[in-house]
């Protein structure tokens, strides 16, 4: 039911600042998608903000194989993940280690996001660009190639790894957690990895584990937005 | 050895022999199919256009939705996201 907030596409802002000639994105590319609505979102601070590529840096003392983006501004400072999970393992594909390392390093706001939800992202790029000081989006790209499954299914993959809790989106504010994107009934976790061609020599004890994993990662998730929500109505009194 | 050694031939085949990037090259060249939108069923949503990862979906004045052909891969998205079925992929040639 929650696919009914799509109706509004008609209200984002339709200027494109995405230029589709310049790159040699293969069909059914999710990071171009997620670029495509971050470039919408960041509108205005398209000209004025510096845009740095920074995929080669180490980043908390690790070094990433995700495409990096930084956009500056005079009061901010922002910076993109644009992970495509390439390479890596079906657990380093579950475990996502940065966003939780970019709250402990003292950022601001830091979220994760998904292009399937355009809207979610879009909300997202916007409050990070509006918060004062440094702010860090992960975005997850489903990529067809990579992943192998047939690119008209790229955004029906995103889907499926936010419904399978293998990447809830949330969103941490100076710390402090919510959930942006509810999932009432989540699916089985097997059917966010059996569409993918790279996990198709996983068996299914690896897939109990794999569960096993995000179960994990997630109760670990609810408690942190348990505790944030109990502290900010204790010191103020409102629910946000 | 005998995958490999053709897929090298395929990928000597599309080497750029001049200096320089991809840039010129318009990577809609080498898809197979095209979307096309049937009219009657259209609710004009607007699901069509922002899962275009290509930009290549846009809007008409009359609200309906139309690809740009340059910009199209042919990937498909659109065709398997529009939930009435609108759009099918048409074959080209
Ligand atoms: S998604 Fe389908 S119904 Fe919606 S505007 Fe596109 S073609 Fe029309
Ligand atoms: S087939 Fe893919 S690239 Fe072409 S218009 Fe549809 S979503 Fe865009």
């Amino acid at each position: 039911m929650d696919k009914f907030s799509l109706f509004v596409p008609n209200f984002l802002p339709c200027r494109e600042y995405f230029d589709p000639g310049n790159n040699n994105a293969c069909p059914g590319c999710g990071l171009a998608l997620g670029v495509r609505h971050v470039y919408k979102a960041a509108d205005k601070a398209m000209e004025k903000a510096l845009w740095e590529n920074i995929s080669d840096t180490k980043f908390f003392g690790i070094k990433t194989n995700p495409s990096l983006l930084k956009i500056k501004q005079k009061k901010n400072e922002l910076i993109i993940c644009l992970d495509n999970e390439a390479g890596g393992s079906l657990r380093d594909a579950l475990k996502k280690q940065m966003p939780g390392m970019a709250v402990a390093e003292g950022f601001k706001y830091v979220a994760t996001a998904c292009p399937s939800y355009p809207f979610d992202l879009y909300d997202k790029v916007k409050k990070a660009l509006d918060t004062e000081g440094k702010s860090y989006i992960h975005i997850l790209c489903p990529c067809p190639e990579g992943w192998q499954f047939d690119p008209e299914n790229s955004v029906k993959a995103g889907f499926s790894a936010v419904e399978t809790l293998a990447f809830p989106l949330y969103e941490a504010v100076c710390g402090f957690y919510t959930l942006t994107v509810k999932t009432a009934k989540p699916k089985k976790l097997s059917d966010y990895i059996t569409i993918q061609g790279r996990f198709s020599g996983v068996t299914d004890s690896e897939i109990a584990e794999a569960g096993a994993i995000v179960d994990k990662e997630y109760s670990k998730l609810l408690e942190k937005i348990q505790s944030s929500y109990s502290y900010t109505f204790e010191t103020t009194g409102k629910v946000y | 050895m005998e995958a490999s050694s053709g897929f090298l031939k395929k990928m000597i085949k599309c080497s750029l022999i001049e200096e320089g990037t991809a840039k010129p090259y318009k990577s809609g060249a080498h898809r197979k199919s095209l979307p096309e939108w049937d009219r009657d069923r259209c609710i004009k949503c607007g699901v069509c256009y922002i899962y275009c990862p290509d930009a290549a979906v846009y809007r008409l004045d009359d609200g309906f939705f139309d690809v740009e052909n340059q910009k199209c891969k042919g990937c498909g998205i659109c065709h398997s996201e529009c939930w009435f079925g609108v759009i099918s992929m048409v074959e080209e040639r």
